[in-house]
């Protein structure tokens, strides 16, 4: 294992946390449910645990195995199995994490894309009508596919 | 690289920029036409990429940053996660059609990357556009596999805000279109409205149930059902099907093209 990768990632994955820890409390003071930094704590520090043990997975499986799948699929499959209900604690994981928002959560992490991103505003230009076309088509696309689909097997199964 | 101190200023602008869109916080327009919410997330964004296009943030501060994205991005995918352990059992009570219909959101490439590489000419942003509706877990796939300062990121990000901005209008006239043809059973575009996106999924059901006003508890449910496994299924269709087929679609479409070299667009008078 690699020790300056590390420092940098669990120095990053800490400040994050800190961030976006004080970002939900000011998000859900915003919406009328308001979660103070102390109650946001255990949920931020399991995320936050969650993925630096799914991190270790991915490294040490990739001293075994020849091919090995992304750290992401390791992180968030911990993450499914400890709020499995009937996991010991599932039920007090499930509900620490679940007063972390999703988007509060972003907001720092795509601070970071934000910062980085000045450089990439040509590409941003140049491609901006084709991305908002071909945006648009993924929306008509996963609609109609799941519709097709469905209108297929109801049919076929005689459910309508 | 910069000095030995410059990484806390990479953290201690990413900090500050939190905190102001978050003080900004949600905001929604409606338009009497169209209504959409704008989110923080957006806004750090566009005024990371405002100072840096400004060069108040230098070219190689841009540089030291993009690491940072990969490596945060991977909690996004343990908070996904934990909303997945509690939803599992329910799909053991879904129907044959609902658990089937879910492969249809892999409609988003067939339909959309032809598109991008023969109208378009598009480059990699065409991945990282077309393989999904671009909502937050691909935006942490993308992110962890190219970084979301590469091609594939700006298609992400670029779908993630057209999604923010026109989504929900889009979805409502979609849906509306879609009813009036006839050709799909209430039920079918009912299941059909759960493609991950809370707002685009209230959007969608809005016009279906409009239109089978009698049958709305049963399509609510339908939706409600799909919105919930596409939640569950989302973060590995994504990953393990959607994108690796998006990836084999665009060497597919690209190679023996005469638009395009090594799997990249050939720059006109370049």
């Amino acid at each position: 294992m690699n020790a300056s990768v590390w420092a940098k990632r669990i120095k990053c994955l800490v400040l994050v946390s800190i961030f976006a820890v004080i970002g939900n409390w000011i998000s859900t003071t915003k919406s009328g449910a308001p979660v103070d930094i102390m109650a946001g704590l255990p949920g931020m520090a399991m995320i936050l645990g969650i993925t630096i043990i799914g991190c270790a997975i991915t490294d040490v499986l990739d001293k075994v195995l020849p091919k090995n799948l992304p750290a992401i699929a390791y992180i968030s499959l911990v993450a499914i199995v400890v709020t499995i209900p009937g996991f010991p604690g599932a039920e007090f994981a499930y509900a620490s994490m679940n007063k972390i928002g999703l988007l509060p959560l972003c907001t720092p992490i795509l601070a970071y894309a934000g910062i980085s991103l000045g450089k990439d505003f040509g590409t941003f230009k140049s491609q901006g009508l084709p991305i908002v076309c071909v945006a648009l088509l993924t929306f008509v696309g996963t609609y109609v596919g799941s519709a097709v689909i469905a209108e297929v097997v109801l049919r076929a199964t005689g459910a309508i | 690289m910069l000095g030995k101190n410059a990484d806390w200023k990479i953290h201690a602008l990413s900090f500050v920029l939190t905190m102001i869109a978050e003080f900004i916080g949600t905001q929604k327009f409606d338009l009497g036409f169209m209504a959409f919410s704008l989110f923080p997330m957006l806004y750090v964004l566009i005024l990371g990429m405002a100072l840096g296009v400004a060069k108040v943030i230098p070219e190689d501060m841009q540089n030291d940053a993009s690491p940072y994205i990969t490596i945060s991005v991977m909690m996004l995918t343990a908070k996904v996660g934990a909303t997945i352990g509690p939803n599992l059992s329910s799909i053991m009570q879904c129907g044959p059609a609902l658990i089937l219909q879910e492969f249809g959101n892999l409609g988003t490439a067939v339909l959309a990357l032809p598109f991008a590489v023969f109208v378009f000419k598009m480059g990699r942003a065409a991945v990282g556009c077309s393989h999904s509706i671009s909502r937050e877990t691909s935006i942490a796939i993308v992110g962890s596999k190219y970084g979301l300062s590469s091609d594939e990121g700006v298609g992400v990000m670029g779908g993630y805000i057209v999604g923010t901005v026109l989504g929900t209008l889009f979805y409502g006239i979609l849906c509306s279109l879609l009813c009036s043809t006839g050709l799909f059973s209430p039920q079918a575009l009912a299941m059909a409205c759960g493609t991950g996106s809370a707002s685009m999924m209230s959007a969608s059901l809005g016009a279906v149930v409009e239109a089978y006003p009698t049958m709305a508890e049963e399509l609510q449910a339908l939706a409600a059902s799909s919105q919930l496994l596409s939640s569950v299924d989302g973060l590995y269709m994504t990953l393990f099907i959607a994108l690796p087929m998006t990836e084999w679609m665009y060497k597919m479409f690209t190679k023996n093209n005469k638009n395009y070299k090594d799997g990249q667009p050939i720059k006109k008078n370049a």
